[in-house]
């Protein structure tokens, strides 16, 4: 196990978070032992730890934030997941949110992992330059999928809330149901997630928006595109709840539906080549293009 | 058990394991008569420590001695003191020494001993019990510690064993079902439709979570709503409001919680009323409690969204399974806790401890 390399530790914090999952479960399951009663919550501590490092060790190697291909922008999601749980569980205790986040974050970090087109060196590449050469567009683009984070941690509150409502609806007291909190808690969770989330969004379609007018061949990205399309569909959202129009199930479905475009979004911004020996493309090499 | 050792504790006991409610009812001591009753047990000649536990199910004299006491002197009093026949009472009773004492303690903390398996009141019941004979003065070394170990031998099969998991009585399965629904239970608004024994049992356990909005209507209200009714009997009982029988359904918007227990056998709440009232609260979720057989509230109504329909055969079913739930885990518990009480008993005949 080389502690020095970033796809190790991802591996490992791949592996932590799917102990904690399973834990979680055995918790729920009536196997609980209570001198474990607090490991899940100490182990995702243990995990978001290595998951901070190997971005970091990644963030050295390619000297920015690591977001030049698939598998560093999901991790960076998954992380920004992690934490946002991390900060929603000081404040109150969520041991199945926990569960459920742990498993999200071992599934997609496995995943992403499994895929190794997902993770091309693009920073072994002759004549690389900085992913990000202006700091604006660095931080336009870690605020934006640090808000992809929350709206992932609210497409889990949303899953837990219909797993609650179907246990509710069928009249029976099922084991995970009687573990989730309440619908009316999961429901305000959800909206102050939305609403932290699309003040994230703002605030980086902002700092981008700021660059970007500053420049003079400033071109609408397909990537910009769908961002805004997603502030926009969130906001609708948000505005729809306050009025009254869209709430219980209908806006669980919803945010989950939103969750997964804004996975599929990701697809959309470019990924930086692999081939060591291909010269980058001077539109690649033009950091602007990329977020 | 029949070693001289064992002969220094012992107690003495009637519960619904033994006795049906007629003969518990004159076995049990009335409240006022418990001082009277410890004067004579504490002229019992060469009973050291002394112990009465009296709860509505059952009447258990805990008792020490250093010497060979006899648990039949505690009987002929009791029987005397009751005005019951000895036979009656030893038909009635049982009773238990040296360490089957602490194996009975540790099941009765921990409510495997009790009717409803698994309930928490009898430790309140018996710790209340235990801090009157501390007050007393009469409980020394020996029942000190037995009743110490109890408590501590509850919390651990609390903890460690599902005995008490999950909502047996129909009245907490409600409030259990409302907590998944809304969060705390004591700021839901709660509006009971009739006064029947569920009506009653829901409050309770509403009022026992620090409900406070709680709302009582019913067809004798109409009949005599200047007169003493029982909508406004429930309200005196629990706190709360009555509300007239003929605006109930313009209000329901008001209310998180609804129980209809009535024996009208009509619709006390159709589609479209509950359809009128969630527009008024649309993202509020509302939770329907149909108690009553013929059913008063339409079935088509959990199609609506927000809306939980449970009807009695709902509840039951939670509450039977929760308690088959416990029930497999008393084994388990009195076997552990037979282990525990062997342990304190090897401990406390100790020499050092007995005499």
């Amino acid at each position: 196990m080389d502690f020095n390399d970033s796809r190790e530790l991802l591996w490992l914090v791949s592996g932590i978070y799917s102990f904690t999952f399973f834990l979680g479960l055995l918790k729920t399951f009536k196997l609980d032992l209570p001198q474990l009663r607090n490991l899940s919550f100490v182990l995702t501590i243990i995990g978001f730890a290595f998951h901070t490092h190997a971005l970091y060790l990644r963030g050295l190697e390619v000297h920015g934030c690591p977001l030049g291909n698939t598998l560093e922008r999901i991790q960076f999601i998954l992380w920004s997941l992690i934490l946002a749980f991390l900060i929603v569980r000081l404040l109150c205790r969520l041991d199945m949110l926990g569960t459920f986040c742990s498993g999200l974050a071992s599934l997609g970090g496995a995943l992403v992992l499994t895929l190794p087109d997902c993770d091309p060196n693009y920073w072994l590449t002759v004549n690389y330059t900085k992913l990000f050469s202006n700091p604006w567009i660095e931080l336009h683009a870690s605020v934006a999928i640090f808000s992809y984070g929350l709206f992932s941690l609210l497409s889990v509150v949303s899953v837990m809330y219909l797993i609650q409502r179907k246990a509710l609806l069928s009249r029976k007291f099922d084991k995970l149901g009687s573990f989730l909190p309440p619908i009316q808690d999961l429901e305000i969770a959800a909206i102050r997630l939305l609403s932290i989330g699309i003040l994230f969004l703002t605030f980086s379609i902002l700092v981008g928006g700021i660059h970007w007018a500053n420049q003079e061949n400033f071109n609408l990205s397909g990537k910009l595109v769908v961002t805004l399309f997603l502030w926009i569909a969130y906001s609708v959202v948000f505005l729809l709840h306050y009025r009254q129009r869209l709430y219980g199930s209908k806006f669980a479905k919803t945010t989950i539906v939103l969750f997964f475009i804004t996975f599929a979004s990701l697809s959309l911004v470019s990924t930086r080549s692999q081939n060591t020996n291909k010269p980058l493309t001077p539109e690649e090499n033009n950091p602007s293009n990329h977020q | 058990m029949n070693s001289p050792s064992n002969q220094s504790l012992f107690v003495l006991g009637c519960s619904h394991r033994v006795a049906d409610l007629s003969a518990r009812e004159l076995i049990s001591l009335p409240p006022d008569s418990i001082d009277e009753f410890y004067d004579g047990l504490g002229k019992l000649t060469d009973l050291d420590e002394y112990l009465l536990l009296n709860t509505c199910n059952r009447t258990e004299i805990y008792g020490a001695s250093k010497k060979n006491f006899s648990i039949n002197s505690v009987l002929q009093y009791l029987s005397r003191f009751q005005n019951i026949e000895q036979e009656f009472l030893k038909r009635h009773s049982y009773q238990r020494s040296g360490c089957d004492v602490v194996s009975h303690l540790f099941e009765v903390t921990s409510g495997i001993d009790s009717q409803m398996v698994g309930e928490t009141e009898i430790l309140g019941q018996v710790k209340k019990a235990y801090d009157d004979a501390c007050k007393r003065k009469i409980s020394g070394k020996m029942l000190n510690r037995l009743f110490q170990k109890g408590f501590q031998a509850a919390k651990w099969a609390r903890t460690n064993t599902g005995i008490s998991k999950g909502q047996v009585n129909l009245g907490n399965v409600l409030c259990e079902l409302a907590r998944r629904i809304f969060g705390k239970v004591e700021n839901c608004r709660l509006l009971v439709i009739g006064t029947g024994k569920v009506a009653e049992m829901s409050i309770e356990a509403f009022k026992s979570r620090g409900s406070q909005a709680i709302t009582v209507t019913g067809r004798t209200f109409e009949w005599c709503p200047l007169s003493r009714n029982k909508p406004n009997e429930l309200v005196e009982k629990f706190g709360g409001f009555a509300l007239p029988f003929s605006q109930y359904k313009d209000s329901l918007h008001l209310f998180d919680v609804i129980l209809s227990s009535t024996t009208s056998g009509l619709t006390m709440l159709g589609y479209h009323d509950v359809y009128n009232s969630m527009k008024k609260r649309p993202s509020k979720p509302l939770f329907l409690i149909d108690a009553s057989v013929p059913r008063n509230i339409e079935e088509s109504v959990s199609k609506i969204d927000n809306v939980f329909l449970y009807n009695m055969d709902d509840v039951s079913e939670i509450a039977n399974k929760n308690l088959k739930s416990r029930m497999s885990e008393v084994e388990r518990c009195k076997s552990i806790l037979g282990q525990r009480a062997q342990k304190l008993w090897d401990q406390m005949i100790q020499p050092s401890i007995v005499s």
